[in-house]
């Protein structure tokens, strides 16, 4: 600092400080003057523009700081900025913390404890059970007008006998079932399939199974009431059509076995592993060609390359810079459900990520060797083959490894916004709180994410 | 004999590299080419096997002549020029033995080489080759597992495959510590003395005092001086390296006989 320069009547400069910042530009700080106009504007805006008063108290109190730092610079002396740094930020945590509605006692305890507990069962295995199952048709709804009248809702499966009555019925009517030939003093589940393959259970409000125990005689009879979304999928709710209601009795056995969401959580990991794979192989293929025109220093040569260069790496970081998920969102719509926009997303994303590390690679390539390959007299496809290759497949392959680690990753989300894999299960325990489901998809990802990784790190290492 | 007449580089972007060089190399000779960093000593030794192109001026290998040479033409005429860099040049993940085959490119068929299969015999030169500069326990190991010394030793051997009449060897110690220089020049003294025509550029003058049968030395790419070592007294080395140069030695030490 220049003091003797600066030595200016400190009453003024208090004076001009009025206009925040003015003063310590008269007394010959420049920045300084600048750096609290910007500051006490942003500050005192930001207090406006959310309509808090109450955060006043920081920007009058950093107004005041100012003419009093002017007075004592013009008395050639710099006052510390710890105060109005600590006003700006309590003013931006303060009102940032409204903003977003911080609420601790919103983060209840119990909650989080009824969601972690079934999370910490993970519904992976059960107990290997044999099953004796019997079911029965039955018409939704009644046949209406000149319709054929429902044909019998009976069935009959060698000593096993079901029936419903009546034969036909509407949403939410009562309907007598009876089932014999089953095992005795046994619980029985009675649960209903539409005629599209959805199930319902019958017990509690529609969302419990409902369990009764037959007699002696293998036999039982009960009354259920037809669920009432059995046609919620149905275009013409008055076309009469056949759903089954099935009777299940099962005798634990010994040993353990997939549980049903466990098949679906194995189902989706293999969906999300082949989903992965696939995706890295098809853009490992897609951006060898692409990251040659990426690479600086194939491309500098003519004006033309270079502009071809340019356009390659811009699209490359605009695509890049694109989340695989929200790709995902648009392939979806593209290409409908499932797993081909999921597979779709994560080649867009794997391209451009994948064409900038190889192209790297291609840039770091050392020349000295393919210079001396070419002093033996070797002709270029020799040279490409003894002096280029072996320096770019090793880290090629590595930076392909890796991608693949991440497509994993990047492949059990995809599915939340219906990319398929085990996202897509994961989303839809979420939605109707299935815990245990949902605690045994995490234990997979986690378990295959795991394992993949230490294997790709492992093999990385080797080639590298 | 190899003829160089009126050799001039011009680089694209307006660097003059070599100014009308001239010299002649006799078969057998251990010629040294010395000069400041930058004064066109690696130009002018890849302009004898075109890595570089020269601007303007004529290279003869007895009637041959380089500088027209097609680039069919130009691969048999590479097949026995071997070369020899300051930075060795290996392929570093590759293992020696690759390294060293590599050499044999300009012979080999074509096709096979592309899938890496090598003949036995070739592979038993590759040995040879190796032995002679005494690492043959090493043809497994991956180039960059090797110290400098030995992965120079390996350049050696690789040039040593393709047979060749001339050795180029563009500063083939300056990347080494100065007490391998004289085991890495030793080789080269080996080869001269077996046949081949040596061109090297080296930067210590005892070196050159030591293995040169003849010296010529270039100062911004004008040839400045061509002799015998013993000519080169202070006087003359002052004048190609500047007033402020210093004589500095490779090694105090007296190079084993």
């Amino acid at each position: 600092m220049n003091d003797k320069a600066v030595r200016r009547s400190p009453v003024l400069a208090g004076g001009l400080s009025l206009i925040p910042g003015l003063g310590q530009m008269y007394a010959g700080q420049r920045y300084r003057g600048g750096a609290i106009l910007i500051a006490t504007l942003l500050i005192a805006g930001v207090v406006v523009w959310y309509g808090r008063p109450g955060w006043s108290f920081a920007p009058i109190g950093i107004y005041l700081w100012n003419i009093w730092d002017a007075f004592s610079l013009a008395r050639g002396r710099a006052r510390s900025a710890f105060l109005p740094l600590l006003l700006g930020l309590v003013v931006a945590y303060g009102i940032g913390w409204q903003m977003i509605g911080i609420d601790l006692s919103a983060a209840s305890g119990e909650r989080a404890m009824a969601i972690l507990r079934p999370m910490l069962r993970p519904d992976l295995f059960e107990r290997r059970y044999e099953l004796n199952r019997m079911w029965t048709p039955i018409t939704v709804p009644c046949p209406t007008g000149d319709a054929p009248p429902a044909p019998p809702a009976s069935r009959q499966d060698g000593e096993k006998r079901a029936f419903a009555m009546p034969d036909c019925a509407g949403v939410l009517e009562t309907v007598i079932v009876s089932v014999s030939g089953m095992w005795p003093n046994a619980e029985t589940e009675i649960w209903w399939e539409t005629n599209i393959g959805d199930d319902k259970p019958l017990g509690g409000n529609e969302n419990a199974p409902l369990i009764v125990e037959t007699d002696e005689t293998g036999s039982l009879t009960t009354t259920i009431r037809v669920p009432s979304t059995v046609l919620i999928a149905q275009p013409d709710p008055t076309l009469a059509l056949t759903h089954r209601i099935y009777f299940d009795q099962r005798e634990l056995t010994s040993g353990f076995q997939l549980s049903r969401n466990g098949r679906f959580v194995v189902q989706g990991m293999v969906e999300s592993i082949t989903m992965a794979l696939m995706a890295t192989f098809l853009s490992a293929l897609l951006a060898i060609p692409i990251s040659f025109l990426a690479a600086r220093n194939l491309m500098s040569s003519s004006p033309i390359t270079i502009v071809v260069y340019v356009i390659v790496r811009t699209i490359l970081n605009i695509t890049r810079s694109i989340e695989a998920l929200i790709i995902a969102i648009v392939f979806v719509v593209i290409t409908g459900l499932g797993p081909f926009a999921g597979l779709m997303a994560l080649v867009v994303h794997s391209v451009a990520a994948l064409a900038k590390l190889y192209s790297e690679v291609i840039e770091g390539i050392d020349p000295g060797p393919i210079e001396a390959i070419r002093a033996t007299g070797a002709r270029w496809t020799q040279i490409v083959r003894y002096g280029v290759i072996p320096q770019i497949v090793p880290p090629f392959t590595a930076f392909t490894i890796y991608r693949w680690d991440i497509n994993v990753r990047m492949s059990t989300i995809v599915g939340f916004v219906g990319g398929g894999g085990i996202g897509f299960y994961l989303v839809q325990w979420i939605q109707i709180n299935q815990m245990g489901a949902v605690g045994a998809a995490f234990l997979a990802i986690a378990v295959v994410v795991v394992t993949l990784d230490y294997f790709s790190a492992k093999l990385r290492e080797r080639l590298v | 004999m190899l003829s160089v007449q009126n050799l001039t580089k011009v680089y694209p972007n307006g660097t003059q590299a070599l100014k009308e060089v001239s010299f002649d190399v006799q078969d057998g000779e251990f010629l040294v080419v010395i000069g400041l960093s930058g004064s066109g000593k690696s130009t002018l030794l890849r302009c004898i096997n075109r890595l570089i192109d020269p601007t303007s001026g004529k290279i003869f290998w007895d009637d041959l002549d380089i500088t027209a040479a097609s680039p069919s033409e130009l691969r048999h005429i590479r097949r026995h020029i071997g070369m020899v860099f300051q930075q060795f040049n290996l392929v570093k993940r590759s293992s020696v033995m690759t390294n060293v085959l590599s050499g044999r490119l300009g012979y080999a068929n074509p096709w096979l080489s592309l899938l890496g299969i090598w003949p036995a015999e070739e592979k038993q030169r590759a040995i040879h080759a190796l032995e002679r500069v005494g690492i043959a326990d090493k043809a497994q190991s991956r180039a960059d597992a090797l110290s400098g010394g030995q992965q120079q030793r390996v350049g050696i051997a690789r040039a040593l495959m393709q047979e060749p009449k001339i050795i180029l060897a563009d500063e083939p110690v300056a990347s080494l510590d100065p007490v391998l220089s004289h085991s890495i020049l030793q080789y080269l003294e080996q080869l001269n003395k077996d046949g081949m025509t040596v061109i090297c550029s080296l930067h210590f003058l005892d070196l050159v005092h030591r293995y040169a049968t003849r010296v010529i030395a270039l100062k911004d790419g004008i040839k400045v001086f061509e002799g015998l070592p013993k000519e080169i007294d202070r006087a003359k080395f002052k004048e190609i390296y500047g007033e402020d140069a210093q004589e500095v030695r490779a090694t105090s030490l007296e190079a084993p006989a």
